[in-house]
């Protein structure tokens, strides 16, 4: 325990917490026993504080400052984790302690304190969505839904693919961000969702969004939900400085309150 | 400490080096008929591309051009170039690549690889002699976050590779077993090695990684018969030692002080140079523990090959806050300079410049961005750079940087220097770490804009450091340079394309797609029974190519 102690308080040694550190000793003897199952610092919002400083030094280089990751190495976006079904403390506790096997993310031997507090920190990062009830006609939103939606989003079993699928969007996204997103669906276009125009000599005028592309070639999924590749050689032209392919609904067209029955009804989904 | 050898040594060495270099250059056509089975010995190297047949050395040759004279692929007939074998090697790197260069004498290719896997491979039919494999310890600091390779240096039957757990072995290059095996330095408190080892005469020199911890770098040279050390090159002075001024007065500091020397350098057996990059100082983004300079971090060290003593040094990012190592492969070329002949080492920099230096003397000759840098207006007449942005006036190049260690070549004929440019966008935090050994100590964090980035291959004129063409990538690349006497430049991106450019003027003329980014690596071409190959590592693949048959 003296061992821990003596790393821990080095290095949050900006916070000098000295009293703070023996709170949290106390804390550790007595969960000792539950080590493992249950995070023993879950309800002090200094250990989020403290895993946030050991996370900049540790983990940021790879994962990020702000723990959004970094696509071009791989490295995954630690905020949406939490999203992934049978997400849980315990399993994060673990990645961070054993690594995972077969990639570049190592074991990594801090104390038992350490981890946790970084498992704090990313539960205080954690994009968690919607905390606001969800008051609308869900019954409603779904016939919306299917009626405005469905062509290009999924949210469930069936719809399309053209756009983001919906399942547990309330969980990841707040309702500011998602209103956002149908008033104004070009002001953020989100990795694989950029779209383009493209035209060849046989098939003129292509929309679509951009999923993969390298110096030679283009990987689209056209605005009839077609995949199709191309080769940029053939291209005669490609416009890639265009809105969404989302349209925007306006409030003449969606009121709030059918949008609130919408959310809803995805809230359902979840 | 420097072992200082016997002037007899170092004349015996003269005569051995000059005779075997006139009697081959005399009689060029017995050098592959004088091969036998007991491998290259130093003068072999020393010829670099004379034997087509052999790739002896991480460049080819000393001088780190990598840039070959093989001529059967050319403009014309590479569009044809198809792959001839792929050996899969089934040991992935995460976030990083497959960043070796293999070596081939008497068509057997010797080639490391991640998580120090190692082989040797039928350079016609791509099967594996043998695998080594080595039990690496689970608490690796450095060398687990990069459990990368750059490839094995070679002598007689003797290979020798460098380690995670920072060693550096000796191996039998007929069975893969391991003829010795030393300690360069304590893995744990954050040292590893990943460079290919350089042979010269009697020695084989190689340096580590490490910078982002509480280390101090070197450059050292072992005795390649008993990996005895001869000589260490301490990148970070010693208290009282020249370029201690350049750091506070504290000891601690200074042992601790970064200064990986984790790539490979370059060799001048004339002037008897090694040439090799120092990285970051320690910690890498916070500054204000360590006022000054920080020599010899992020500069180009000219080292006596006998003694290891510092014969010159450049510093290309005094005072480094973004992580700027100056790990690049230096190029040793002899140019016309302004009229006059003149020995250049030229760098391509993280930092975002293109630099020449007199390699004599390390006089700065030339600086000149080659990126869209807002790091520094311009270098001045004394070689020091005009900083404008620290980082807090917007964004900079990332700590990848402009570009990195991935080799560049150079085509003498054409004055070109061709490099791997990366443009991005990243703004730097810092924060006062905390130094703990085994740690990482970044001191700070970085903001990457994720939206912007891209990369380009860029050929540059070493006279003035301009542009002459570019052939632009989607993203920011990591992938190496090679360049042949055909006329021709073989690149590598991010995308996973391994391409043909014509090198006077970058029209792409091939590409084949490995389906994995190439980071890190630079091909290399070899002749085996009268067919020029070009290999190159993607993924967990090595690729052969060649012309159809």
């Amino acid at each position: 325990m003296s061992t821990k102690s003596i790393s821990y308080q080095g290095r949050i040694s900006p916070l000098q917490p000295a009293l703070f550190f023996a709170a949290f000793a106390v804390f550790l003897i007595a969960s000792t026993a539950l080590a493992q199952q249950t995070n023993p610092l879950a309800s002090d919002p200094r250990a989020a504080r403290a895993g946030g400083v050991i996370f900049r030094g540790q983990c940021a280089t790879c994962h990020g400052a702000d723990a959004k990751g970094i696509s071009s190495i791989e490295a995954p976006d630690l905020t949406l984790m939490w999203t992934q079904p049978g997400m849980t403390e315990n399993r994060v506790f673990t990645r961070i302690q054993a690594g995972i096997p077969g990639s570049i993310m190592p074991p990594h031997d801090f104390p038992d304190t350490e981890i946790w507090m970084l498992v704090s920190y990313l539960r205080s990062v954690a994009v968690t969505g919607s905390t606001r009830e969800f008051t609308g006609d869900s019954e409603n939103g779904g016939r919306l839904f299917t009626a405005h939606c469905i062509e290009c989003h999924r949210a469930g079993i069936s719809g399309g693919s053209l756009g983001p699928n919906l399942e547990r969007i309330t969980q990841r996204r707040s309702q500011a961000a998602l209103r956002s997103s149908v008033r104004e669906p070009s002001s953020s276009i989100g990795r694989g969702y950029k779209p383009i125009i493209l035209s060849t000599s046989s098939t003129p005028g292509v929309s679509g969004i951009i999923k993969g592309e390298d110096a030679f070639s283009i990987q689209i999924l056209d605005s009839s939900q077609r995949l199709r590749g191309f080769a940029k050689s053939e291209l005669l032209s490609s416009d890639r400085d265009i809105d969404s392919l989302m349209p925007a609904f306006l409030e003449g067209q969606l009121g709030d309150s059918q949008l609130d029955d919408i959310l809803s009804y995805l809230h359902q989904q979840r | 400490m420097n072992q200082i050898r016997s002037s007899h040594q170092i004349l015996r060495r003269m005569v051995k080096k000059s005779s075997a270099l006139a009697f081959f250059l005399l009689f060029p056509a017995l050098a592959a008929v004088a091969q036998d089975d007991s491998g290259p010995d130093y003068t072999d190297i020393l010829q670099g591309f004379a034997d087509p047949s052999r790739w002896l050395t991480y460049s080819g040759d000393y001088s780190g051009k990598r840039h070959s004279p093989l001529t059967q692929i050319n403009t014309e007939n590479v569009a044809s170039l198809r792959p001839v074998w792929t050996f899969q090697t089934g040991t992935t790197t995460r976030g990083r690549g497959f960043e070796t260069t293999p070596l081939i004498d008497d068509g057997v290719l010797y080639v490391t690889g991640s998580n120090n896997y190692a082989w040797a491979i039928d350079a016609k039919t791509g099967r594996r002699f043998w695998q080594y494999r080595r039990n690496l310890p689970d608490d690796l600091t450095y060398g687990a976050s990069a459990p990368v390779n750059r490839g094995f240096g070679m002598l007689g039957n003797s290979l020798f590779m460098v380690t995670l757990d920072a060693h550096l072995l000796a191996f039998d290059r007929r069975n893969g077993e391991i003829l010795w095996d030393v300690e360069l330095a304590d893995y744990r408190v954050g040292y590893a090695s990943t460079g290919a080892p350089l042979v010269v005469d009697g020695m084989v020199i190689t340096g580590v990684s490490g910078g982002e911890y509480a280390t101090r770098g070197f450059i050292d040279a072992y005795d390649p018969a008993t990996g005895e050390r001869l000589w260490r090159f301490n990148t970070i002075p010693g208290p009282g030692e020249l370029g201690s001024e350049t750091w506070p007065d504290d000891p601690e500091i200074l042992a601790r002080g970064g200064g990986g020397t984790w790539m490979n350098g370059s060799y001048d057996p004339e002037l008897n140079l090694i040439y090799w990059g120092v990285g970051n100082p320690n910690p890498d983004y916070y500054g204000d523990s360590r006022p000054g300079d920080n020599l010899y971090s992020n500069s180009l060290v000219a080292l006596d090959a006998d003694t290891g003593e510092l014969q010159w040094h450049y510093q290309f990012t005094p005072h480094d806050l973004n992580d700027w190592d100056s790990n690049h492969m230096p190029v040793l070329a002899d140019i016309q300079w302004q009229g006059e002949p003149r020995k250049v080492v030229m760098v391509g920099n993280r930092n975002g410049f293109f630099y020449v230096l007199d390699r004599v003397s390390g006089e700065f000759l030339l600086g000149k961005p080659f990126t869209a840098t807002t790091w520094a207006r311009e270098i001045g007449e004394d070689g020091r750079p005009i900083v404008l942005n620290d980082g807090s006036k917007g964004c900079l190049p990332d700590p990848w940087g402009s570009t990195n260690f991935m080799p560049p070549s150079f085509y003498p004929e054409l004055g070109l220097f061709y490099l791997t440019a990366r443009e991005t966008c990243a703004t730097f935090v810092p924060e006062e770490p905390s130094l703990v050994p085994g740690q990482s100590s970044f001191g700070g964090v970085v903001f990457i804009d994720p939206e912007q980035g891209s990369g380009a291959l860029r050929a540059l004129d070493v006279q003035t450091g301009e542009l002459r063409w570019e052939f632009t990538y989607p993203s920011p690349t990591f992938g190496g340079v090679l360049s042949t006497a055909a006329g021709l430049v073989f690149a590598g991106d991010h995308e996973g394309n391994f391409m043909a450019f014509d090198a006077v003027n970058g029209e792409n003329l091939w590409h084949y797609q490995t389906g994995s980014r190439i980071w890190g690596a630079g091909a290399m071409t070899h002749m085996l029974d009268g067919r020029q190959y070009v290999l190159i590592p993607s993924g967990t693949t090595l690729t052969a190519f060649a012309l159809p048959d």
